[in-house]
């Protein structure tokens, strides 16, 4: 007889500690060292804690950026494992409908307009989103069929891609800005971005997770998901809805940030040999995890330069994800 | 009791079904016979409560489109198969509707080891169910479908694509159900079969139902014979079961 669903919540444990010890790490090493103990005490308000440029470089530089990471690696990883079940397609990530080149055109436009711009995220949020509701709209059939959803968004996806390489052309200018956003940025992260981001990706994930259990109706034909009690066009929409809201969202906070949607949800289905949709709460604490993680890597690795984290996620990644790949007894 | 009354379905501006009547029995078992395009499946998609109709289409007053009040259980004839899921996993799937999706419970899994037992199914609990056979992954639908504990279960071609040996194996497992007084509802292509295991039959043909009734009474009219243009013969075994056997083409 199985144990009740134990599992699911001692996984989520095991995500939350490493999700811990990746953010202890991240918080006490990096280009300018902090001491650990003063660092906690200046978190938790404690007397003893750092001064002067250390305590900046705490509060005001490293814990935000932290944080960032954690809210866009949990929005991606959550929203891909979703993707991956309403698509019924272990490949589908959050920027299959277009949200990325959306929110890639957006940001060009922005950054055309003014290299250092503050309106960035703004115009990704609403590249990102425009190119979905598009790929909505010409979907049309998107209630019977999944598929002419993904087909429209890979095609919107292209038509914006098209426009931003045109965009691009025509001010080579803003090349360099717009090649480092695409990479993913965590660097010019602060508490304003973390205030409006973690908004959105918070009631994202909570309804991501609120439905999660329902997901599984979705991995059936929709014939069955209905006489399970299911209505899965309507689970589908709120489905798709708030994994739209965390991707735009991350992407307009951090860049396009690549391989997370796909490698995290798989890396916790492979160790933990689970596919139901409960997960999802491991996946969004680990997702959290690995990106801090690799953003870690990303300020650590050639220090005091830094790296592009969509190059670090890719190269952490993919090798995990093979050894996952080679060894899971998961799918088939 | 399911009652249709001037039942319609059209898909794409195609005349699915064409203004059909017929009443279906609580408890019985109902096999819609016909050709492939009679309309089978879009009638069954109908009774499940999944696809818009005109006219009328009911169980004890209630129209089906959009219900889900009344458990009805659904076997597609080719199933989407969750990527890495196990076979206990997937029959206690069954159990989303009457538990809550992602609930267990101490009944839920007992039933569900009862039923794995029952569809032979036990050895196989680990498996994933994308490496199932035909035959197994038949038997693991019809066994998410007993754990549903459903009022009717709809079945769509549940013998297609399995062996002679699997078929048997598959519908006596569907009898299971009628004795726990569930209605069932099947296609079938295999009118022998049908007539041997199914109280009654739905014979269909062209989205329009051509004949209903027991299937004793059904399988040796003339109207039957008729249906087929006179390319059938039915003869009765010494068990006195009917077998139907389709008569060649005489070229002239």
């Amino acid at each position: 007889m199985r144990s009740s669903h134990i599992w699911h919540w001692r996984y989520a444990a095991l995500a939350s500690c490493a999700l811990f010890l990746a953010s202890l790490v991240a918080i006490s090493f990096g280009p300018i060292h902090l001491p650990f103990f003063g660092a906690m005490k200046t978190l938790l308000g404690l007397p003893g804690g750092l001064h002067g440029q250390e305590r900046t470089v705490l509060l005001d530089l490293r814990l935000p950026r932290i944080l960032l990471a954690a809210l866009v690696g949990a929005a991606l990883s959550s929203s891909g494992a979703v993707y991956q079940s309403v698509f019924r397609n272990p490949l589908a990530d959050p920027y299959l409908l277009g949200a990325a080149s959306g929110a890639g055109l957006g940001a060009t436009i922005a950054l055309t307009l003014h290299p250092n711009t503050a309106l960035t995220p703004l115009f990704a949020f609403i590249g990102g989103v425009v190119a979905v509701l598009a790929s909505f709209f010409i979907s049309g059939k998107f209630f019977a069929e999944p598929a002419t959803l993904l087909l429209s968004g890979i095609a919107i996806g292209s038509f914006f891609t098209a426009i931003q390489t045109y965009v691009l052309q025509r001010h080579s200018a803003s090349l360099r800005p717009v090649y480092s956003w695409i990479l993913g940025e965590l660097t010019v992260s602060n508490w304003e971005i973390l205030r409006w981001s973690s908004f959105y990706i918070i009631i994202a994930i909570a309804t991501l997770i609120v439905i999660s259990k329902k997901l599984d109706g979705l991995m059936l034909s929709d014939e069955e998901a209905h006489s399970l009690g299911i209505n899965p066009s309507r689970l589908r929409v709120i489905a798709i809805a708030a994994a739209t809201l965390a991707t735009a969202t991350a992407v307009a906070a951090a860049g396009l940030i690549g391989f997370v949607g796909i490698v995290v949800p798989h890396l916790v289905r492979g160790l933990t040999r689970r596919v139901t949709n409960r997960s999802i709460l491991t996946i969004a604490i680990s997702g959290a995890a690995f990106l801090i993680l690799a953003d870690f890597g990303a300020r650590t690795i050639l220090s005091p330069a830094e790296v592009p984290i969509g190059i670090i996620t890719a190269f952490i990644g993919a090798p995990f994800f093979l050894i996952v790949l080679r060894n899971r007894r998961v799918g088939g | 009791m399911i009652i249709a009354k001037d039942l319609s379905l059209i898909k794409d501006d195609r005349t699915i079904l064409d203004s059909i009547s017929f009443a279906i029995a609580d408890g019985r078992w109902t096999c819609l016979v016909g050709p492939n395009g009679a309309g089978k499946t879009s009638l069954l998609r109908a009774i499940l409560g999944n696809a818009p109709y005109e006219g009328s289409l009911a169980i004890d007053g209630i129209q089906r489109f959009g219900d889900q009040k009344i458990n009805v259980a659904y076997v597609p004839q080719i199933p989407t198969i969750p990527q890495g899921m196990s076979v206990w996993e997937y029959v206690y799937l069954g159990r989303a509707k009457i538990d809550g999706w992602g609930r267990q419970s101490s009944k839920g899994q007992t039933i569900v080891e009862d039923i794995l037992d029952q569809t032979n199914l036990v050895k196989l609990r680990k498996q994933h169910i994308s490496r199932l056979s035909g035959g197994e992954l038949q038997r693991a639908l019809i066994a998410r479908a007993l754990a549903q504990e459903p009022e009717m279960i709809l079945l769509d071609e549940p013998t297609s694509a399995l062996d002679l040996h699997h078929q048997i194996s598959v519908l006596d497992n569907i009898e299971l159900l009628k004795t726990r007084g569930v209605t069932i509802i099947s296609t079938m292509h295999d009118i022998t079969l049908a007539a041997m295991y199914a109280d009654d039959l739905v014979i269909m043909q062209d989205g329009q139902v051509l004949l209903t009734g027991a299937s004793s009474e059904v399988i040796h009219s003339p109207e039957l014979k008729r249906a087929f243009e006179n390319r059938i013969n039915v003869f009765t075994l010494d068990s006195g079961r009917p077998v139907v056997i389709a008569e060649k083409n005489q070229r002239t």
